[in-house]
């Protein structure tokens, strides 16, 4: 063989090896047949509104009218003149609306998490409301952040889906498919009534309430809200009238989420200035060793007046009731005990101890402990094949809360500001971020034991799971070597707790 | 960061600093010859390139790398090498509190051929190709970085290599490299890239191209070289404004490298040294090295490694 050839191979040889695109492909969510269609649904106990029928939709025109015929035809074009990524655009949004806008929520929580950069002068920039595109980027979506943004989306989909229902089951207005056989849909056909759209009202609820709560992502809700709705018509699923009922009622709702979150106490949880007064409170009630943070240069506490935003299914004299009992004063045998199994884990953890403290981190970058159960109820709700309204009111429920439970851990963690495991022994190395909040108590084990408790009553043949999923996220954190297991242990009880009161809740709301 | 580590920790042990038979340099083993190689090397930076911008984190201080490696070269024939490296490698930082790492890392293979080899009047000319493979071998964190020892991601390599010498014993030497890098299992099931949201433990981990440029000196005695290096990731996003690094983010480096080298008899020591001077998504490290090598003939035939 020449030189030359044995080089050419070679060549060949090189340039064969084709560049892949290695990145791994999300898992589908395919369109299923909903069999259940609640139709009670515009009864059950909303959040917000006082009840399904607050809000008013106006009648319908007749089925047999000149306007919906010609409403039929318009369908029937725009099905026809679909292209082919809009007829994907059909079965992307046709497997189930209210999971595609959590997972929309669950991507700008995690592209929003991130802890601003240090100022040449060690002071923080702090994200501006009115300024969201400028860096620091407002939100900064931490934990409670998140928590509360899931929480209202969810809130703002299900109340809109239960006044939605109201209307279905009262105008009765078939799909178009039933009522021209011409029509094939591009998705499973159901039995459900199709004014208002119910898909319309998912879109606008959650576009405007996430614009709410992310304003520099305005243009990309608006476009992802518009192809939402306009996929209905690609699919044949809906008319017209259907989806613009859907969507004013899916803004009205919405303008009365926002209103609600205009007053709950957020725009004060990251009150700086009540840090010194919160502080000699502290030292008052005889707490003389007190959290700092563990960043350099030393970073304000993250939302240190998170305690005070309204809480969803308790007051807050419930909370301060339910409030848990005082950690191991630092020094006592039990608190050197937990100190002594963390010094363990520092020197040494197994590779499965560790895998746990990675799995379940949920730090900068990601959607947070919120998000990562909200998405496993998404995972549940998917394999269920629950319908809309019933898939609003299990993140609902989960997602109100979890909220809560952020609350109640915020409190705790600021009424006795526990110092992290590191600050009192800086021996201590952990595998995993430490969260620039005081220790006691764990908010994963907070959300988690809450999301638990909430999951477990909806998906009863999922409780051990689930109850071994929250135990697994409290202990990840001692593994991490940034919690005590106090920490973690009281965390996990409280949240179940709180996870309680939406129990009573679920049970008592017109849905079991 | 941490994959800047990585990187140019693989720069110095297989390029600047480790200068004798290597996959990716002009020499070349003889026939029935052996030689194995100890080296140490140390890395070190406190300034990174989060994207394109160059900073200092207070909260991550002077970030070390330290490594012992084992290396195996084996002349099958004048023409055909093959080559053997495992690490052990352990990362720490001065003022961080998360905990550094520690443990073997990757286990590499190179296959090293020389089709050509022409004597001019004074000189020669070789030209020599080296394909390799490595997998991890122990099960690491691969995207703790800048802490983790690796990537933990399989590799297979290719490269092309240009060797000019002179009788003297000056040369100069031209190599590039592709390298093809499979997606690494981290212990999260989801993460951004390029700002999407991806539902997977598989992480992808940029392929990367690779050049070398070397001027040097080599005797039976003695052998000195300077050199410049260059490395490019092929996609990938960048670090997040001030958040860690990922195994996802494209990481860039340039090099300056030099190693001196001298033999007594079966054995030779070697030192080096290697600082990256502009880069992205990697630590702006300066590597020390030292190593010694013990040299070997099998029994028949006898050449000098050169």
């Amino acid at each position: 063989m020449s030189i030359s050839l044995r080089i050419t191979l070679l060549m060949v040889l090189f340039l064969g090896f084709t560049r892949c695109d290695k990145t791994p492909v999300n898992p589908a969510l395919e369109p299923y047949n909903e069999t259940a269609l609640d139709a009670n649904g515009g009864t059950w106990k909303t959040y917000i509104l006082s009840s399904g029928s607050e809000l008013t939709v106006p009648a319908p025109e007749l089925s047999s009218s000149d306007s919906y015929t010609a409403e039929l035809a318009d369908l029937k074009a725009k099905m026809a003149a679909a292209t082919s990524e809009q007829k994907e655009a059909a079965r992307f949004w046709g497997s189930n609306g209210v999971l595609r806008w959590h997972e929309i929520a669950r991507e700008l929580a995690a592209e929003y998490n991130a802890a601003p950069k240090v100022n040449p002068d060690g002071t923080y920039p702090v994200p501006d409301v009115n300024n969201p595109t400028n860096y620091p980027r407002f939100p900064f979506a931490n934990p409670p952040y998140t928590s509360r943004a899931l929480a209202l989306l969810a809130i703002a989909q299900y109340d809109a889906l239960v006044t939605a229902w109201n209307y279905k089951f009262q105008y009765t207005r078939l799909a178009p498919y039933k009522n021209d056989n011409s029509i094939q849909p591009l998705i499973p056909a159901n039995d459900l009534p199709s004014y208002p759209s119910e898909d319309a009202v998912i879109a606008y609820a959650s576009s405007e309430v996430l614009k709410f709560l992310f304003p520099g992502e305005k243009e990309f809700l608006t476009a992802q809200a518009e192809e939402h709705k306009e996929s209905r018509l690609w699919a044949g699923a809906n008319v017209q009238s259907d989806l613009d009922a859907g969507e004013a009622l899916g803004k009205l709702v919405a303008e009365r989420v926002i209103a609600y979150a205009k007053t709950d106490k957020m725009g004060q949880a990251n009150n700086q200035a009540g840090v010194t007064q919160l502080r000699s409170d502290a030292t008052a009630r005889g707490i003389t060793e007190q959290w700092t943070s563990r960043d350099i240069p030393s970073r304000p506490p993250m939302l240190p007046f998170f305690f005070n935003v309204k809480t969803w299914n308790f007051d807050q004299a419930t909370m301060i009731a339910d409030r848990p009992a005082p950690p191991p004063a630092i020094g006592s045998a039990d608190f050197n005990k937990a100190l002594d199994e963390l010094r363990g884990f520092s020197k040494s953890r197994t590779r499965e101890q560790q895998r746990i403290a990675n799995y379940w981190a949920d730090g900068t970058g990601t959607y947070t402990p919120p998000g990562h159960w909200d998405r496993k109820a998404a995972e549940l709700i998917y394999e269920k094949q629950m319908n809309e309204i019933r898939s609003a009111r299990v993140m609902a429920l989960l997602n109100a809360a979890m909220e809560d439970a952020g609350v109640v851990c915020w409190d705790t963690k600021y009424y006795y500001l526990l110092p992290r495991p590191s600050e009192v022994d800086p021996s201590i190395e952990t595998c995993t971020g430490i969260p620039n909040f005081p220790a006691y108590t764990s908010g994963h084990s907070t959300f988690s034991g809450a999301a638990a408790e909430v999951l477990s009553h909806l998906f009863p043949e999922k409780s051990t799971e689930l109850q071994n999923m929250a135990k697994e996220a409290s202990e990840s954190r001692i593994y991490g070597c940034i919690h005590y297991r106090f920490d973690s242990e009281v965390g996990l009880t409280s949240g179940k707790k709180v996870g309680q009161y939406a129990v009573q809740r679920a049970l008592t709301d017109g849905a079991e | 960061m941490r994959i800047t580590l990585l990187v140019f920790l693989f720069i110095s042990l297989f390029s600047s600093v480790l200068k004798a038979q290597t996959p990716n340099d002009g020499l070349m083993m003889a026939e029935r010859n052996w030689c194995s190689m100890l080296q140490y090397s140390h890395s070190a930076w406190n300034e990174y390139w989060e994207g394109t911008d160059r900073r200092y984190n207070e909260n991550i201080g002077t970030v070390s790398t330290q490594s012992v490696m084992f290396m195996t070269n084996y002349g099958i024939s004048d023409r055909l090498n093959v080559m053997a490296a495992v690490p052990y490698i352990w990362t720490d930082s001065d003022v961080s509190y998360l905990n550094g790492q520690k443990g073997i890392q990757d286990l590499s293979v190179w296959v090293k051929y020389q089709p050509l080899e022409h004597a001019f009047n004074k000189s020669t000319f070789k030209i020599q190709v080296t394909g390799g493979l490595s997998t991890p071998v122990s099960n690491y964190v691969g995207d703790f970085l800048p802490f983790s020892i690796g990537l933990h991601s399989k590799t297979a390599s290719l490269r092309g290599i240009l060797h000019y010498v002179l009788d003297k014993g000056w040369y100069a030497t031209a190599q590039a490299g592709h390298t093809w890098r499979s997606t690494m299992k981290s212990d999260r099931d989801a993460y951004l890239l390029h700002d999407e949201l991806i539902y997977s433990d598989e992480v992808p981990v940029p392929n990367v191209f690779d050049a070398t440029g070397r001027l040097g000196f080599v005797n039976d005695k003695f052998q000195a070289e300077v050199s410049y290096e260059y490395m490019t990731g092929l996609s990938g996003d960048d670090i997040r404004y001030n958040d860690a690094p990922f195994p996802t983010n494209k990481m860039q480096a340039a090099s300056l490298g030099a190693f001196a080298k001298y033999h007594f008899g079966k054995l030779a020591v070697q030192a080096g040294a290697g600082q990256v001077f502009s880069g992205r998504n990697v630590g702006r490290g300066t590597t020390y090295s030292g190593a010694v090598f013990y040299f070997f003939e099998l029994p028949e035939k006898k050449k000098e490694a050169k």
